[in-house]
């Protein structure tokens, strides 16, 4: 079980970078975004997600309304802010040269 | 036959079985106990309920229908086990702020019950031995009868046990009544158990009545 435990330490560590790509150019469901994430392999439940979505709202870099549904209870649509975009700027920066980094340090030599 | 529940997930009404009810209840117990910690607990709730009716109104077929531990148990593996949130579940959580309508807490210690499965007459004896740990209840009767003859413990004692211990009516009871932990596990596991007894105790029937045919 530890390996798994590794693995999905390594996947936590970019969610958020994700999640606020996958809302760049479009709002979306709680459940649309798992969907995705869920197709990449990104995330493996759906519990995750919700606390995720929480602290970036907090953060302020997301915000949300909410919508009727004709079948079921009201949903929340989230969407990114304007600091949101500047942050997601930022982390893309960091994950390319963290994946450069990786990339380097783990060549079979 | 079984007992139903009215809840209110994420502002859907549904109706659920009593047993479902009581594991979705510690299920959801287990997680918010474990965001309590965090910020913006209350919102995380509201989200996981939201995405749990949704969740249920599509494994129900119809408007009627009623969540039983089935849909429970799928609509967790979608959503993730409270590990998978990284709670612990051995440790007890503390009631809900939601009302409850039942007054009984949810703590983890032994609770006595008669055991009416188990009864000779009302199950006062079966409910002692379950609480005190003994497997079989007949020494707890023949205790009692020791006690009963040469202590002169009064039958009225017995009344009164019986009027005051209340019956274990439900899985949740049962397991409170051998001090095992109540989470999603151990509830279906009783569940199990119980459908098994049946199962057996409808066979007993089912062949004495094809022997009595015979003679």
């Amino acid at each position: 079980m530890k390996l798994e435990n590794m693995k999905a330490q390594m996947r936590k560590g970019v969610l958020e970078l994700c999640v606020l790509s996958l809302l760049e150019h479009t709002e979306g469901y709680p459940s649309d975004i798992i969907k995705q994430l869920k197709t990449s392999k990104l995330i493996v439940v759906e519990g995750t997600i919700y606390p995720l979505l929480n602290r970036l709202k907090n953060a302020s870099l997301l915000s949300y309304h909410w919508k009727e549904s004709k079948t079921g209870p009201p949903r929340k649509y989230y969407f990114i802010t304007n600091e949101g975009k500047e942050i997601l700027t930022e982390m893309r920066g960091t994950w390319n040269q963290l994946n450069h980094a990786v990339i380097e340090t783990t060549k079979q030599n | 036959m079984k007992k139903v529940e009215n809840i209110n997930l994420g502002t859907v009404k549904f109706v659920i079985d009593e047993d479902a009810y009581d594991a979705l209840e510690n299920y959801l117990g287990t997680i918010e106990n474990h965001f309590n910690k965090s910020e913006g607990c209350e919102e995380i709730m509201e989200d996981i309920e939201i995405r749990m009716a949704e969740l249920f109104g599509e494994s129900l077929h119809s408007s009627t229908a009623i969540i039983s531990m089935k849909h429970v148990k799928h609509v967790i593996s979608i959503m993730g086990t409270p590990e998978d949130f990284g709670a612990n579940t051995n440790t007890s959580y503390t009631e809900r702020k939601s009302s409850r309508k039942k007054s009984y807490s949810r703590q983890q210690g032994k609770r006595l019950f008669r055991d009416e499965d188990e009864a000779v007459v009302a199950g006062v004896c079966s409910g002692l031995a379950a609480y005190f740990g003994v497997n079989d209840p007949v020494i707890v009767r023949i205790i009692y009868t020791i006690a009963s003859l040469f202590l002169g413990l009064p039958i009225i004692a017995y009344i009164i046990l019986w009027i005051i211990v209340p019956a274990a009516r439900n899985a949740n009871d049962r397991l409170a009544m051998r001090g095992k932990p109540i989470n999603i596990d151990s509830i279906s596991k009783q569940v199990e158990e119980e459908l098994y007894k049946i199962n057996d105790t409808l066979e007993e029937i089912g062949k004495s009545f094809s022997s009595k045919k015979k003679r």
